[in-house]
């Protein structure tokens, strides 16, 4: 097992069992990425803070329904954070945040510093070039899923695609991720 | 009749795991889940992590110094000021005290308060059924009187709470009067619960949830719960709303339906 991961998941059993340094330690080491997320999904920092507030705090309250089995301590969090920012849109019901927002979103990100953030950085490109090998339908199809919680008869509606042509480019994509993730 | 597990429900999967699936396909996927298949389970936990790469692929923003101290501050350490403008609460808790009882066509404050107890010294001698009524609507104007000490009270604290993915239509408010400590708690578009199941409002303070009663939602999918003395105000920290066995649970096990913090 990796070691990070070994870390989160110790940190996770003392967050289950209400230790404050054990949730500050995992906040520090998790929150800029649910951040950046939550930034991409909900085009506004000063929401992406808010639920960046509402994920912890529900991380706290709820860290003993943590299921290691299920997924990895950031994994959890980084779909909760999802989670919770689709939550927040599907109320607004806007389709035009990411247009006002986009002037926002540029210079938003943190220059990276140290190793940690190297890591990060490495994986970043791992992941960006793995979505690079999708052909832009595809990935164009999965971001649409991912960041802006469309279904596939919205994407359709969206793209003016054929709702057919949606579902397949969505599974040709999720299957070439996986190859090339695993590779 | 649940699906059987087939290379086509297999396909179907990964668009789930992303959220994408809708209409024939989901309610297909759902049905055949809903039998309990294990394959499928582990299958879509495995395209999950797969969407964690996905998350992986955006740059990390360093949350601001004001993010990292509300949430550090949930542990139990030195909570900050608050600053509601004291005038702005009550504002709104007016307006949610007339939303929540004056569309019922409920009692108003004040004149009607007085109104209602002249005319209940004169029918009480002379109608009894009459009086009975009467005397419903006097209780009701007592509550609704209490409700103004806390609403109205110098320096409300109050808090919003948000609805979360069991409800996210819900909402949610309290309030806390500083000096007594009493608080009230209204929430809206809740849905209705099975028998074997209710509502619990906690309160974290010094970091712990602390369980602030159970409750019941009208048709309307409204509640409203009064919790008399607290803690000190200015130590809640967060309210929320989970889901429990009925009479409650000493800490919330159930998923949590409504959440806010107090800013």
């Amino acid at each position: 097992m990796d070691p990070k991961e070994a870390e989160d998941l110790q940190l996770m059993s003392r967050v289950a069992a209400r230790d404050g340094a054990a949730f500050t330690r995992l906040f520090e080491l998790h929150a800029p990425l649910a951040l950046g997320l939550l930034g991409r999904i909900l085009g506004k920092r000063n929401e992406a803070e808010e639920v960046l507030q509402e994920v912890f705090l529900q991380i706290w309250m709820q860290g003993d329904r943590y299921d290691a089995a299920r997924s990895s301590p950031r994994g959890w969090i980084l779909m909760m954070a999802r989670s919770r920012a689709l939550d927040r849109i599907r109320r607004r019901e806007s389709a035009r945040r990411r247009e006002e927002a986009a002037g926002e979103e540029a210079g938003d990100a943190v220059p990276p510093l140290g190793t940690e953030r190297l890591e990060i950085l490495e994986r970043q490109r791992e992941v960006t070039s793995a979505l690079g090998l999708l052909s832009p339908d595809q990935r164009r199809c999965i971001e649409l899923a991912f960041f802006e919680g469309l279904t596939h008869t919205q994407i359709a509606e969206r793209l003016k695609a054929p709702l057919g042509t949606v579902k397949s480019r969505i599974l040709l994509g999720m299957n070439k991720l996986r190859q090339t993730l695993s590779t | 009749m649940a699906t059987p597990h087939s290379s086509r429900i297999e396909e179907l999967l990964p668009a789930y795991a992303l959220g994408a699936l809708d209409g024939e396909d989901l309610r297909e996927l759902e049905e055949h889940l809903a039998g309990g298949c294990a394959e499928c389970r582990g299958q879509i936990d495995l395209w999950q992590r797969d969407l964690e790469a996905l998350a992986d692929s955006v740059a990390p923003v360093e949350p601001s110094e004001m993010t990292r101290a509300r949430v550090l501050r949930l542990t139990g350490a030195a909570p900050a000021p608050r600053r509601i403008p004291g005038w702005l609460a009550f504002a709104a808790a007016a307006l949610l005290l007339l939303a929540v009882w004056g569309a019922a066509g409920q009692i108003r404050m004040g004149g009607e308060v007085r109104r209602l107890t002249a005319e209940r010294a004169r029918l009480a001698t002379r109608v009894e059924a009459l009086g009975r009524e009467v005397d419903q609507a006097r209780a009701e104007a007592r509550r609704a009187a209490r409700a103004l000490q806390v609403l109205a009270a110098p320096g409300v604290q109050s808090v919003v709470l948000a609805g979360l993915g069991p409800a996210p239509g819900a909402a949610g408010h309290t309030y806390v009067n500083p000096r007594t400590r009493d608080a009230l708690f209204y929430a809206f578009d809740l849905p209705p619960l099975a028998r074997d199941r209710t509502y619990q409002l906690w309160f974290i303070a010094n970091g712990k949830p602390v369980s602030a009663g159970t409750f019941a939602v009208d048709p309307r999918g409204t509640a409203s719960l009064r919790v008399d003395r607290t803690v000190d105000a200015r130590d809640i920290q967060a309210w929320a709303v989970t889901i429990e066995p009925p009479g409650g649970v000493p800490q919330p096990t159930g998923e949590m339906v409504l959440m806010g913090e107090a800013s």
